[in-house]
């Protein structure tokens, strides 16, 4: 049996409170203002990059999932310290944390934390005993540290009314749809009582609504734009690493069913003024579905335009007029549609910019939910349409040949990746959000009002 | 010339912060797959960096690279001499070194190898230099994060006592290095706060040490072979190193001690819960002073409670004899830049604090300053800005110019 990982400190990563030159403090409320307004707190099936983020940050507040993902994308210890595979990854057996509660006070036992995720999925089997978890499948499950990390798989019931009881930091106190959620620490979390007592969060505040109240003092952390410039003394910006892909797909019924349109489509994209004025320098122009960092092979995919190459791809080739369209939940899709409808008529392809809807083509924006560079191409494929990737091993081009082979039929046009990013007011201390859009707010702390 | 292209690459390719032989291993391995798609020839090799490595250590590379191509019948020449062309770039993901190789033989044939290899953790970084007044010695560095450490003296040499949320390490000095000779669990029943905090208080009445931690106290063994017996325990600490004085309650699911004292300094008995303390003997009294959790100072003297506000202290104080000036000075945290925090040393010759040193700067804010087992110096714990590390020094005073 595969060793995977070893008795880790399990408190060690979750003591690692950075500090600034004083001790945090406890006690006081943090305000938080998001965009989306869930009548929900859970992850939308058909949500927006945004709701995405919004509902992982909440729950990642409520529920802790078995394993996580560190920054450099080595899974830690949560609710499960060690863990071990059989050598074909079809078997994993975990030993879980003892003494954790549900915010209820009922046990996180094996065989709770079973039941959850056996009814997630249908294709594992899952049993409990003990302090011991195991999960099986008939294929083989190289990935599944990153998967189980993901904020679907974090670990939660449901009350009568629908609200997540989790082992989280925190716990819900109040939920008012679309509008308010409050929360209180939980005391008895197993990583410790968070600092601050209480996270009162806004729902629906548009970005320019929460930079103002940012501004004014009357909030203490927001979303804002990747292309929102640093600080102004009040305010401290954090931006992530490229964790979301725009990109164009083809769907199956697309007029563009010649693989020579779409791939000089491909070509004729000028990413570069794109990147640098509609997206005002937020993100990187890509080839790729992943990006650079999870990878480290994203430039073998040229990006560059290459007009000359797009024509002679076009050479002999009907060119049927297409439409394409976008979501308008995206702030700047619409010019960037615009912007592609341009490059596509200059190698005399036409391309009608639909407000939404059923088209030939559609500007997308997709979330890269895992540092795991083998589960984010995966959960690509699945929100991009494309058929399963086959990853044959663990190597960088095993990897790669897997990608290659997704974006061989040009059904998919890669455009940029793009960051996600937050700011703080300053009374807000040891906020450091993950390098790739997570939030940790149970290690954050309050600086006194007056000193 | 096999074996010398293997030994340049072992022994001349040593970028910054990576093994030689790992990124060897991959040169190696890019020119064996390289030349698998070209066959033996001509190439015009060009190699673009977009990795962290220095421009050195790519020129190393690049001297490597072709090395390794000629063992494998392959050339370097330029492109109008050449049967093709190879544009090697080297990137790198998050978690490891990522070559790639674009190879365009005749006019349109293409094709893509990639290698990787793991990029090295960043290690431990010797202490900087050592200020006048202020000396500060480098004990250990770990990634766990360190609560207490104490140097003490025992059968056989000298050992370092680590405390971490997890156990008391044992370490022993061998051929100038700290080797582990044992490690001794901590169990506890309660929940950890989150900024866990512990104390290693040597020398006990009838045994070797204590470790005092959040609703937890364990104690050792007297003799060796050591070991540690962990209990539930709201029992005050200590808050000087000898058994008999001062101790004060710590909240067990917080930070900070609640300013419930047991023994009291003098006539008082609850102060202001606080972060740490220090106490400066007088003629007739003892002066404590309190880094309190609003971030004021309290200077106690058993009758009256004075309270200093704004002094930009950090959270962490701690009393060292020395033989200089009056003989105690208090060793202060500074609030400043958590990037690049200090200690400094102050007296406080009647009821104002005079800084008596200049900082002692550290790359990184300082979790942990207590006085340690001899009184005469005191043990303060770092976490590196730049690799997240924690480190632990011994500060004593000198009385330089």
């Amino acid at each position: 049996m595969r060793r995977i990982a070893f008795l880790f400190l399990a408190a060690a990563s979750l003591l690692d409170v950075a500090l600034g030159a004083t001790r945090p403090r406890y006690g006081g409320t943090l305000r938080v203002m998001l965009q989306s307004a869930p009548n929900s707190l859970e992850l939308l099936a058909d949500g927006t990059p945004v709701d995405y983020w919004d509902a992982a940050r909440i729950l990642a507040m409520l529920a802790d999932n078995l394993v996580e993902i560190d920054g450099a994308g080595h899974a830690q210890p949560a609710l499960a310290l060690t863990w071990q595979s059989d050598l074909n990854g079809k078997r994993w057996q975990f030993t879980l944390r003892r003494g954790v509660k549900f915010h209820d006070g009922s046990a996180a036992s094996a065989a709770a934390i079973a039941q959850i995720l056996g009814e997630r999925h249908s294709d594992w089997t899952v049993r409990g005993a003990g302090d011991s978890l195991t999960i099986e499948s008939d294929s083989p499950m190289s990935s599944l540290l990153a998967e189980l990390a993901l904020p679907r798989n974090t670990i939660l019931k449901r009350t009568a009314n629908a609200l997540p009881v989790g082992t989280g930091a925190f716990r819900v106190t109040d939920f008012q749809s679309g509008k308010l959620l409050k929360l209180a620490a939980n005391e008895e979390s197993w990583a410790g009582r968070p600092f601050v007592d209480a996270v009162e969060v806004e729902l629906g505040r548009s970005q320019r609504d929460q930079a103002i109240a940012l501004e004014l003092g009357k909030t203490d952390l927001i979303e804002v734009s990747p292309q929102a410039t640093a600080a102004n003394g009040t305010q401290r910006v954090r931006t992530s690493l490229s964790v979301e892909l725009m990109a164009l797909v083809f769907p199956a019924n697309s007029k563009a069913q010649d693989v020579r349109v779409r791939e000089a489509l491909s070509f004729a994209i000028d990413r570069k003024p794109i990147q640098s004025v509609l997206l005002k320098g937020a993100g990187e122009p890509t080839a790729s579905i992943l990006p650079n960092w999870m990878t480290g092979y994203s430039r073998v995919f040229p990006a560059q335009a290459n007009l000359q190459r797009a024509k002679v791809v076009l050479t002999d080739s009907r060119q049927p007029a297409l439409t394409l369209s976008y979501d308008p939940r995206d702030p700047q899709a619409q010019l960037i549609a615009e912007r592609i409808a341009l490059n596509a008529r200059e190698i005399g392809i036409t391309l009608q910019v639909l407000l939404s809807g059923i088209a030939d083509v559609s500007l997308i924006r997709i979330v890269l939910p895992s540092s795991d560079p083998a589960t984010s191409l995966r959960e690509a494929a699945r929100e991009l349409g494309l058929q399963q990737p086959l990853i044959h091993g663990s190597s960088v081009d095993d990897l790669y040949q897997a990608e290659r082979t997704l974006l061989d039929g040009h059904t998919v046009i890669p455009l940029f990746h793009l960051p996600v990013a937050s700011a703080a007011g300053a009374r807000v201390r040891n906020w450091q959000p993950g390098p790739t859009g997570n939030w940790n707010l149970s290690d954050v702390w309050l600086e006194a009002d007056s000193r | 010339m096999g074996w010398l292209a293997s030994f340049f690459l072992a022994t001349a390719f040593i970028p910054s912060l990576v093994s030689a032989s790992i990124l060897g291993d991959a040169a190696r391995q890019l020119a064996h797959r390289i030349a698998s798609v070209t066959g033996p020839g001509a190439i015009a090799l060009d190699i673009t960096n977009r990795s962290s490595l220095d421009d050195k250590s790519v020129r190393e590379l690049r001297s490597a690279l072709e090395a390794q191509l000629r063992t494998e019948g392959v050339r370097t020449a330029n492109a109008d001499e050449s049967m093709g062309s190879v544009q090697v770039t080297l990137s790198e993901s998050i978690r490891e070194y990522v070559w790639s190789a674009e190879i365009v033989i005749g006019s349109d044939e293409r094709g893509v190898v990639l290698v990787s290899a793991p990029r090295a953790q960043a290690g431990a970084v010797p202490a900087s230099a050592m200020p006048l007044l202020l000396r500060k010695s480098f004990l250990f560095t770990q990634q766990q994060p360190i609560l207490d450490a104490a140097l003490v003296e025992m059968s056989g040499g000298p050992r370092l006592l680590l405390l971490d949320a997890s156990q008391v390490a044992v370490y022993r000095q061998q051929g100038g290095r700290w080797e582990q000779e044992a490690s001794l669990t901590i169990t506890h029943s309660r929940t950890f706060p989150r900024d866990l905090r512990g104390r290693l208080l040597l020398l006990r009445r009838d045994h070797l040490f204590d470790v005092h931690l959040p609703g937890t106290v364990c104690r050792s063994s007297a003799t060796p072979p050591l070991t540690l017996a962990c209990n539930d325990s709201d029992d005050p600490w200590p808050l000087t190193t000898d058994d008999g004085g001062v101790r004060a309650f710590f909240a067990p699911a917080r930070n900070f001690f609640t300013g419930a004292l047991s023994p009291g300094i003098g006539k008082v008995s609850n102060g202001p819960s606080f972060y740490s303390a220090a106490a400066l003997p007088r003629s007739g009294y003892t002066l404590w002073t309190l880094a309190a959790v609003d971030g004021s100072i309290h200077m106690l003297d058993g009758m009256t409670d004075q309270v200093i506000r704004g002094a930009k202290w950090g959270s962490q104080l701690a009393a060292v004899h020395s033989s200089c000036g009056t003989g105690m000075q208090l060793l202060v945290s500074e609030n400043g830049d958590p990037e690049q925090d200090s200690v400094r040393a102050f007296e406080i010759p009647d009821r104002d604090p005079v800084a008596v040193s200049s900082p002692a700067e550290f790359d990184g804010p300082i979790m942990v300053l207590w006085t340690d087992g001899s009184g005469n110096g005191a043990i303060a714990i770092v976490k590196r800005q730049d690799t997240g590390w924690y480190e632990a020094y011994r500060i004593s005073i000198s009385c330089g110019s």
